[in-house]
């Protein structure tokens, strides 16, 4: 180097060699794989080139003069722009790239002059000065343009089309069981959001057309040394657009105690929006705008990762937050569905944040993902504990009007109903839960035809929480004082779960014996029911000597008339009580016609002799009929209406 | 002091003094005794950190490497102090009188300074961002010969400096609610270098409306010295880690940038002089509390030692480009005094390159440590009275 400055070299032969040297920096400068380091000094060297050139031109001493001439050349098109009203960039490409050229040459002319500065030259000290003076204009004034690109071209995008907003069945645990309704099978639309998601969805953050301007804005600032400049005007305007696009997602910054106090409906609904939210933070913008960085920044070593951390890294953290503040909260059984949701949400952006956090500095946030997971787990095992708990402590006071399907029982099954929506990550929760019981208790149970789903995990979870609710159903059976009751509402209700299992993808997991089971556990009830209610009422039908051709009037009359106040407690009682399901009820309805009008008729028809007595109160058909009002739900009475 | 240094001191009096006492109720004594242990540890580290030498830049009283020293502590004391109130013999006694009703406020106390935690962490951001205008400013002018266009490059990041540390609390929590504009005013320019406005202040990583010190006020709620007989039991370590709590939150606000601290020095803490243990903290809490008298009146972002430095430099080198741009050339000397306040300045800033990401990772360190804590106490309530009602 100190060679080229030595003076100003006069001789034609110089003159060649600094061509021919000038010639090579510009063809190696074109090489495109070059490292950042070399390429500065190629620019170095091409500066320093230039200026011995414009001074051999000159023939020594005219050199400066040329190199003034050169500067007040790029003064006037850099100066032009400060007291124009318009942004350059703004103006067209022509302007741009004359005002970049400027700068350029500028520049050139700062490192050439600082190059020969060394020799004290007053005039050339002047010249310096001047040109840096017109370079820290063209800086600052690049820096807001750089500023106005991306604020003019930043672009939103509509969250809506990116991912379908209520993604899987509200349901809210009412403990008060009051609001609980038997709702009708509704399939959830989407069942498995990682299909649509799986695909990277990467937007433009900026408009396409402009990134080439920001490039340019950026390889200048960073040749110059402005590139600490850049970055903080870049990453300011980011982060800014990131925190409005998070306001305009409708996310708003909630405090922990804030969370930890909310009411169960709102926090179910913040913890939806999270979901959403989380999905299309990450995945979309931080994809977009990590892209966006590379696009911009790649090339310059960590700068593009520097800038896109401190972008998103408050915004990130302000999301965890939100995570954090869930999983402290109190283990609310509800709270089950919507945790499996966020720790689903996030365990499946794992691997999107380990890559765009690869880097050491963000090794921090790639952490704390991690533990918010962890965390989220624990408190979904929490709340699955919760729930069980919750089931088997459900106490009532008073028996269940009408001996129907239990308002608990409804609930459970409608809850666990959406478990196999969540099947993996339950199984992974669970599994860690109680390593070896799931293994003891299923297998033998269900023998060699042992399907995969129905010894998981959750399989053997899902067991134990209907045996814990039929426990917990035969302790409020207990509290009906009729037996007959007690069997109606224990039919109803494992009838209830059985059509629950059987009706949904529960049944793989329950399996066929399970099934075969239950069925034969209500039926079995049905049967006690009958013999309850029915057979002291067809004991007064009954012959006693089944040799002798007929019984006594007066015993005829005694049985009738049993009979008649028998049916007709019977029917008074049995018609408030209830048989929500239809094809039970009429189940029912037709194996006790089958045992009572039978009874019924053989009797009347073993004592013909009789029965046009005023004894016989009721004829066979308004028994028959009269069956038919029973599990109606409301009381109806016998006595004082003879219909015929 | 590394967490292994005490446990292994902790330990070892344990097993000196249980093979000396013979005391007719073993758990008792031994308890006494963890309690005594817990308040003389206490003492002892805050006492390292009262001494801390103001002349010894690194070490200084609100460094960086000052708050890491108090966030280690922190987490020593917080950590025996778990050790004391859950490896008791008796764990049903923390469900008892008058443990019921301390524990549940001592959770509550630890919900909020898990907003602090994230408040503070917040306004780390913004400490950053001074740091990198910072770094502008040296690199502009540790270059030689200084010229207009490097006074100029460095008055430009010293103006956003200034005025980003000069934002008061309020106007940041404002700020967020409206929609910046990131217009120059390109019209009747007059400067040169344009700095845009509420360049990068604090950004709103917060509730709307919090107060770091109304939240700081309220976890002094309540916060009384056990009496009488409670003063020998449990109750003791609570009310002792509660004012820790309560302190190095204060302490954390009063030193990084954060939202709405009106009154911060204003806060006072229940700790009476007579206890050992509290007595270098409120030395420190009086040091600190005078430090930020003197600022408050003025705004200021913070107490940060390294922060406060660089508003000094940075006010130097104001002034230094101020004139500069007025006399148009500057002699020798002041060049040299400026490129020697700008040597100064680099030191701040190389110390926030170092320690501000591990002081953020500390902070979050502290904050998993009091959610897990919690979590425990909790359970252990759970376990220890399943039938009284759930608490939050």
């Amino acid at each position: 180097m100190d060679g080229c400055r030595s003076g100003v070299p006069t001789y034609e032969g110089d003159l060649h060699v600094v061509a021919a040297a000038h010639h090579i920096v510009k063809a190696l400068g074109a090489t495109k794989n070059l490292s950042d380091d070399l390429r500065k000094i190629l620019i170095d060297l091409d500066s320093h080139l230039s200026m011995i050139t414009s001074n051999i031109d000159s023939k020594g001493g005219r050199g400066l003069v040329d190199v003034e001439e050169r500067l007040d050349q790029a003064e006037r098109k850099i100066m032009r722009w400060e007291t124009d009203p318009m942004m350059i960039w703004d103006s067209g490409p022509k302007e741009a790239s004359d005002y970049l050229e400027a700068v350029d040459e500028t520049g050139k002319l700062v490192d050439g002059l600082r190059g020969l500065s060394v020799h004290e030259n007053r005039k050339q000290k002047e010249i310096l000065h001047r040109a840096m003076n017109i370079f820290q204009t063209a800086m600052s004034r690049l820096e807001e343009e750089l500023i106005h690109i991306l604020v003019r071209h930043g672009q939103q995008f509509e969250p809506k089309n990116m991912y379908s907003r209520s993604i899987r069945k509200d349901i809210v645990y009412d403990e008060s069981f009051v609001s609980v309704e038997d709702e009708p099978t509704k399939e959830t639309s989407s069942q498995n959001c990682s299909n649509d998601e799986s695909g990277e969805c990467i937007v433009d953050l900026v408009h396409a057309d402009v990134i080439p301007d920001i490039k340019s804005i950026a390889k200048v600032m960073f040749t110059s040394n402005y590139g600490p400049e850049f970055c903080e005007a870049f990453i300011s305007v980011q982060k800014e657009a990131l925190e409005q696009y998070f306001s305009f997602l409708g996310t708003e910054y909630l405090s922990i105690e804030d969370v930890l106090k909310m009411e169960w409906t709102c926090l179910s609904s913040k913890m939806n929006k999270w979901t959403w939210s989380m999905k299309i933070i990450v995945r979309v913008y931080l994809a977009s705008e990590k892209q966006l960085c590379d696009q911009v920044l790649g090339g310059l070593g960590s700068v593009s990762s520097y800038c896109f951390l401190e972008i998103s890294k408050a915004t990130i953290l302000c999301l965890l937050n939100f995570g954090e503040a869930v999983a402290m909260g109190p283990h609310r059984p509800e709270k089950l569905l919507r945790l499996l949701d966020m720790y689903e949400t996030l365990a499946d952006l794992l691997r999107d944040i380990d890559t765009l956090f690869s880097e050491e500095a963000g090794s921090f946030i790639q952490l704390q993902f991690h533990e918010l997971l962890e965390r989220l787990g624990e408190s979904a095992i929490a709340a699955f504990k919760a729930f069980r708990v919750a089931i088997s402590s459900n106490g009532s006071l008073y028996p269940f009007a009408g001996g129907g399907v239990h308002p608990l029982n409804k609930y459970v099954m409608n809850y666990i109903r959406m478990f196999p929506e969540y099947w993996n990550t339950l199984n992974l929760l669970l599994k860690n839960q109680h390593p070896g019981v799931a293994d003891q208790v299923t297998k033998p149970d269900y023998g060699p035809d042992t399907s995969l789903l129905t010894s998981c995990p959750m399989a053997y979870h899902l067991r134990s929480i209907t045996s814990c609710l039929e426990s917990n159903l035969h302790k409020k059976s207990q509290l009906y004082k009729d037996e007959a009751l007690q069997h109606i509402f224990l039919m109803n209700n494992i009838h209830y779960l059985v059509q629950k299992v059987k009706g949904s993808e529960l049944r793989l997991f329950f399996g066929d014996e399970w099934i075969r089971k239950h069925n034969a556990m209500f039926q079995q009830h049905a049967m006690n029911y009958e013999r309850a209610t029915w057979s002291s009422v067809v004991s007064f039908l009954k012959d006693n000597n089944p040799g002798s051709s007929s019984m006594s009037k007066s015993t005829f009359k005694e049985r009738c008339k049993g009979f008649s106040i028998a049916f007709e407690e019977v029917y008074k009682t049995q018609t408030s009580w209830s048989i929500p399901d239809p094809q039970l009820r009429e189940d029912l309805r037709i194996s006790t016609s089958l045992k009572v009008v039978l009874a019924y008729r053989t009797f009347l028809g073993r004592n013909l002799a009789y029965t046009d007595d005023k004894c016989v109160k009721h004829t066979v058909e308004h028994v028959e009929n009269s069956l038919l009002d029973l599990f109606g739900g409301s009381s109806r009475s016998l006595r004082n209406s003879r219909r015929w | 002091m590394p967490a292994t240094d005490y446990q292994a001191s902790f330990l070892g009096r344990i097993s000196i003094r249980r093979n000396q006492v013979i005391a007719m109720d073993g758990n008792h004594e031994q308890e006494l005794q963890d309690l005594e242990l817990f308040s003389k540890h206490v003492s002892e580290r805050f006492a390292e950190l009262l001494s801390s030498p103001d002349d010894v830049p690194f070490d200084a009283l609100l460094s960086i490497s000052w708050l890491r020293k108090l966030l280690d502590f922190f987490l020593c004391c917080e950590a025996e102090f778990k050790g004391i109130l859950m490896m008791g013999n008796d764990p049903s006694q923390i469900s008892k009188p008058p443990l019921d009703r301390l524990i549940p406020e001592f959770l509550d106390r630890s919900v909020k300074a898990l907003d602090v935690c994230n408040a503070v962490t917040n306004g780390l951001e913004s400490v950053r961002h001074y740091q990198k205008l910072a770094e502008i400013v040296v690199s502009a002018l540790e270059q030689k010969p200084i010229g207009d266009g490097q006074s100029r490059r460095a008055k430009k990041a010293l103006t956003s400096l200034i005025s980003a540390m000069n934002v008061d609390d309020k106007e940041c929590s404002a700020a967020k609610a409206t929609e910046r504009s990131w217009s120059f005013s390109r019209r009747g320019v007059s400067s040169k270098d344009r700095v845009p406005e509420h360049f990068r202040s604090v950004s709103n990583h917060v509730a709307k409306n919090w107060s770091a010190a109304k939240q700081i006020q309220a976890m002094t709620n309540n916060l009384v010295p056990p009496r009488g007989a409670e003063g020998s039991g449990l109750a003791s370590p609570v009310y002792t880690m509660s004012v820790i709590m309560v302190f190095v939150m204060w302490a954390l606000v009063a030193a990084i940038p954060c939202q709405e601290r009106n009154g911060l020095s204003a806060i006072h803490f229940p700790a009476p002089k007579q206890l050992n243990w509290a007595q270098s903290i409120i030395g420190l809490h009086e040091k600190i509390g005078e430090e930020w008298k003197k600022k408050e009146k003025k705004g200021t972002a913070g107490l940060l030692d390294e922060m406060q430095k660089m508003e000094k430099l940075g006010n130097i080198l104001m002034d230094f480009t101020d004139s500069f741009q007025f006399h148009g050339d500057i002699t020798d000397q002041k060049a040299e005094e400026a490129a020697a306040h700008a040597a100064e300045l680099a030191e701040p800033c190389r110390r926030m390159e170092e320690g501000l990401l591990p002081l953020q990772m500390q902070i979050r360190e502290v904050f998993h440590r009091i959610v897990k804590t919690r979590t425990e106490l909790l359970n252990a309530l759970d376990q220890v009275g399943k039938s009284s009602p759930p608490l939050l």
